[in-house]
């Protein structure tokens, strides 16, 4: 049985979802905010935002924009996991906290057994981690370890960069040694595949050197990359968003129409500056709080048990992939996959909570 | 409720009909006029010319590189007009929503999708799903996947090929096979950067020609109604008009479609070394008729190219416009999202222009050319009314051809021909000829007992117009366009086949993919369960 809480108070789910629909339809500019769904509540929550005239924001927006403006604003070449795994002679790690994000990531690579397809199937792969943290640097036996701050590794790049476009840097000889070594190792590569996640706090900069280091690898050879998607599902809720509006979160629809730009329709600053006046918070992973600080805007939480807040509506959903079978972002295959319950529950799903208060969210929008 | 389209001129090839006559609907279907019936709702369609709703075959309309070429170029669809009420999400520019709306003010009511990856078809279903009001089908590629070039390099049985082939098409759901830049994807990842029909993809001594020819006859055997939707080697370049005729020369005498033909149909001919070599592909087609083709043509317009030709879209990036792209290199194919800008003042440009329109007014049998731009690759899908416009008069393609660089008219035939299509041959090519590409017995037609899908168009001099906004459209008999107007949605069907396979091959793809990848296949799979719809699929029946 779903359970809901008025300030606190248990009520009827159905009341709930109705309190939710008046408080929604309401407002003058309503949020919907964190997001952290999978593909049919996400979905569903945007069908809501639109119908509300409202605007959405994903809980992990900054990380996959980071991404996207790279995308968006240079290009980008990437691969699977599973491409990487069977085919990379050369696979460089960058950064600190990788295995935090994607905990599955060095079983899915396989970095320890020899690619399988193309010409370096059956020789030991080359692997370079920049930056590890303490306890990731021994996790690939083998694996030259590069040490760098996460800040430093915009540098590094640009260093390598220039080596491999036959230009000069300025730095003692030992180093310049060094970064020769990794440039040539890189040049040699024949499908190499750089490692990132945004998610670690890699800035769209250190992002574009490593996809411009790309650009130019692939002159002469082939290097691809492999990036680790933001938590929260933000990379299925991404491509929903995508196809139904033409954008990523961060879109507004005040208009009648998609606009979409991340400073505008960034949640927190929509709640702390007073725009958005009233917020439908979802966050069905794991009940993650907002980040806004104002506390006096009507406020209505989609978060899995435990998660109820003390202030405002409260309606208890099921974590996807865990109360109920979901439809996610896959990060071993890069693609949509159904994930079973693990601990199934009668707990509702983002959507199915949705559906009913959208049902009582009335077509005709505030113009 | 019977409905009746009174005193229009219907067009119906698949029956014949070219004259003015009444249409009956009832129930989601074409009627017999009823003995002495009086219709419910009549509909006075004088002046009207009254269709089946139309078929694209070729429309790349869903699928992760669709989505991602819209998070690529978000400067590129920018939405101006609120929707109107009922129909969410329909003014949002190049949404699957807006898609659908579109599709449907111009009379069309069924679109393929023709790239659907294996590993990634459930997010192409879901993107299918959310295309409002029209029927939708995909294509699933293969011929660039290890599993099948391991099954050709080890000389397995055509039986094992085909259970292959009929599993991962009934398992992703989709209408038929395509074949991408056959074993070119895979000589990309080792660093080829052409690849030609003879040319050998490296560890698996295959060629192009021995891959597409497997797939073509396997295809057959199967029972998939399409032929093998083969996107050739070497698209775009100057001279691979000699790979489209060699293309149709291992053709095996077997049905074969090839896609987007006008990038094949270049010479070299002339200054700059490019020129149009459309006669020819079209003389070797109307000579050929078990190949079936689409065209693919070129309107001169700022688009973006989508391609799962991996290889060819990496060597577009020079060129692409604004300078951005993206290139994945996939299980498979994967898939190269480039920008482009076709311009009337290039030179290339207007030969790819004027070699399309060769291609549709030289081809003789119309149900053997199909209508597109290969969306959004040459165009955008919103440029079929002006495209429409042009293949029914002489006198506007002249107009345009008076704006073309001077020397480009040297290079083409196109100011030589005076063909104007008609109604019944435009039909032809997008209802009749569309529906018996794909084993389509219920559409594409308004013979009694066909889905009542229906287009009417009031007839008018700038024929652009007149398909652009269709009068009415009647998507399972209900009324969903007036005006130009789509006034509400309806959930469409995905359409897709079930040919039959041994299920032993299951188990074999068991054993590949925990071997190879160390994954459950199941992790692929499209069960019902995961499906936003599954009640909005409708099986298609396969050849017996």
């Amino acid at each position: 049985m779903s359970k809901a809480t008025l300030d606190g108070k248990a009520i009827a789910l159905e009341d709930a979802c109705k309190e939710a629909a008046r408080i929604l339809s309401g407002a003058t500019f309503p949020l919907v905010a964190g997001l952290g769904a999978d593909v049919p509540g996400a979905r569903a929550a945007i069908l809501l935002a639109e119908r509300l005239r409202g605007a959405f924001d994903h809980l992990a927006s900054r990380d996959s924009l980071a991404d996207l403006d790279v995308k968006r604003s240079f290009g980008m070449f990437t691969t699977t996991a599973n491409e990487a795994r069977v085919r990379s002679d050369v696979v460089v790690l960058l950064g600190p906290g990788l295995t935090r994000q994607w905990p599955g990531l060095l079983e899915r690579l396989a970095l320890e057994q020899a690619p399988r397809h193309g010409s370096q199937a059956g020789q030991p792969r080359k692997v370079i981690w920049v930056g590890p943290e303490a306890d990731e640097a021994a996790a690939v036996p083998g694996a030259k370890i590069i040490p760098a701050s996460l800040q430093q590794i915009s540098g590094l790049l640009a260093t390598w960069r220039a080596r491999i476009g036959g230009r000069r840097v300025a730095m003692d000889a030992t180093k310049l040694e060094l970064v020769d070594g990794v440039a040539q190792t890189l040049k040699d590569a024949k499908f190499g595949c750089f490692v990132w996640a945004s998610s670690i706090g890699l800035d769209p900069l250190a992002i574009e050197m490593m996809q411009a280091l790309v650009t130019d690898l692939n002159v002469t050879t082939r290097f691809t990359g492999l990036h680790l998607g933001a938590r929260a599902g933000a990379a299925g809720v991404v491509q929903a968003s995508g196809w139904m509006t033409g954008f990523p979160p961060r879109t507004g629809f005040g208009r009648g129409y998609p606009e979409h730009d991340p400073w505008r329709f960034e949640a927190s600053r929509l709640v702390d500056s007073g725009e958005a006046d009233a917020a439908l918070w979802i966050s069905a992973f794991d009940g993650e709080a907002p980040a806004w600080s104002r506390k006096d805007i009507p406020l209505i939480t989609l978060a899995p048990a435990g998660a109820a807040p003390a202030r405002g509506l409260y309606i208890e959903v099921g974590q996807p992939g865990v109360t109920h079978d979901a439809v996610l972002m896959a990060q071993e295959t890069g693609g949509m996959t159904l994930r079973a319950a693990s601990a199934p529950s009668d707990a509702p799903t983002v959507a199915q909570v949705i559906d009913a208060i959208l049902a009582h969210v009335s077509e005709v929008a505030p113009c | 409720m019977l409905t009746v389209l009174r005193g229009g001129h219907v067009v119906d090839p698949a029956t014949g009909k070219d004259g003015v006559g009444d249409v009956w609907l009832e129930d989601g279907r074409i009627v017999a006029p009823p003995a002495g019936g009086k219709a419910d709702r009549e509909i006075d369609c004088a002046g009207h010319v009254v269709m089946a709703g139309a078929i694209d075959i070729h429309s790349h309309i869903a699928g992760g590189n669709v989505n991602t070429a819209r998070l690529l170029l978000p400067e590129l669809h920018r939405a101006i007009r609120a929707r109107r009420e009922g129909t969410p999400l329909s003014t949002a520019k190049w949404s699957t929503f807006e898609t659908g709306r579109l599709y449907a003010q111009m009379g069309f009511t069924t679109v393929v999708e023709p790239a659907m990856a294996p590993h990634h078809s459930l997010q192409t279903h879901y993107e299918l799903n959310d295309v409002p009001i029209i029927d939708k089908g995909a294509l699933t590629v293969l011929g660039n996947d290890d599993f099948l070039l391991r099954q050709l390099r080890a000389g397995e049985s055509e039986s094992a090929i085909n259970d292959y082939v009929a599993q991962t098409v009934s398992g992703t759901r989709s209408l038929g096979l395509k074949c991408i830049n056959p074993g070119g994807c895979e000589a990309f990842k080792e660093n080829m950067r052409a690849f030609g029909l003879d040319d050998e993809v490296p560890f698996y001594g295959l060629t192009s020609r021995k891959i597409f020819q497997a797939l073509q006859k396997s295809t057959q055997a199967v029972g998939i109604h399409h032929p093998l939707h083969l996107h050739m080697n070497n698209l775009g370049i100057a001279g691979n008009i000699q790979t489209a005729l060699d293309t149709i020369d291992a053709s095996q005498g077997l049905p074969l479609h090839l896609a987007h033909v006008q990038f094949y149909a270049y010479g070299k001919e002339g200054a700059n070394a490019f020129s149009s070599a459309a006669a020819a592909f079209a003389e070797k087609i109307n000579a050929h008729p078990n190949v079936t083709v689409d065209v693919g043509q070129v309107m001169f317009s700022q688009t973006v190219t989508i391609s799962s030709d991996v290889l060819k879209q990496f060597n577009s990036m020079p060129g692409g416009s604004p300078k951005k792209g993206a290139i994945f290199d996939g299980d498979a194919n994967g898939g190269g999202i480039v920008p482009y800008a076709y311009k009337i003042s290039n030179y290339y440009n207007a030969i790819q222009w004027a070699a399309g329109l060769e291609l549709f007014l030289l081809i003789n049998n119309p149900e053997q050319v199909f209508f597109t731009t290969d969306h959004p690759n040459g165009g955008p899908f919103t440029a079929y009314p002006e495209l429409f416009a042009l293949l029914m008069s002489a006198e506007l393609r002249a107009e345009v051809m008076a704006r073309l660089p001077a020397e480009v008219l040297e290079q083409t035939t196109l100011p030589s021909l005076k063909r104007e299509y008609t109604y019944y041959e435009i039909a032809q090519m997008s209802r009749s000829g569309a529906a018996k590409l794909f084993g389509f017995t219920d559409r594409g037609t308004l013979a009694p007992g066909s889905i009542a899908d229906v287009a009417v168009y009031k007839e008018s001099r700038d024929k652009a117009g007149m398909f652009r906004r269709a009068a009415y459209v009647f998507k399972d008999g209900d009324l969903v366009v007036k005006d130009g107007e789509v006034s509400h949605y309806r959930r469409g069907k995905t359409l897709h086949i079930s040919p039959r396979f041994d299920k032993n091959i299951n188990t074999r793809l068991d054993s590949y993919y925990e071997e190879l990848y160390g994954l459950p296949r199941g992790i692929f799979d499209v069960p019902d369960a995961a499906l936003p719809h599954k009640d909005a699929f409708a099986e298609v029946a396969c050849k017996v």
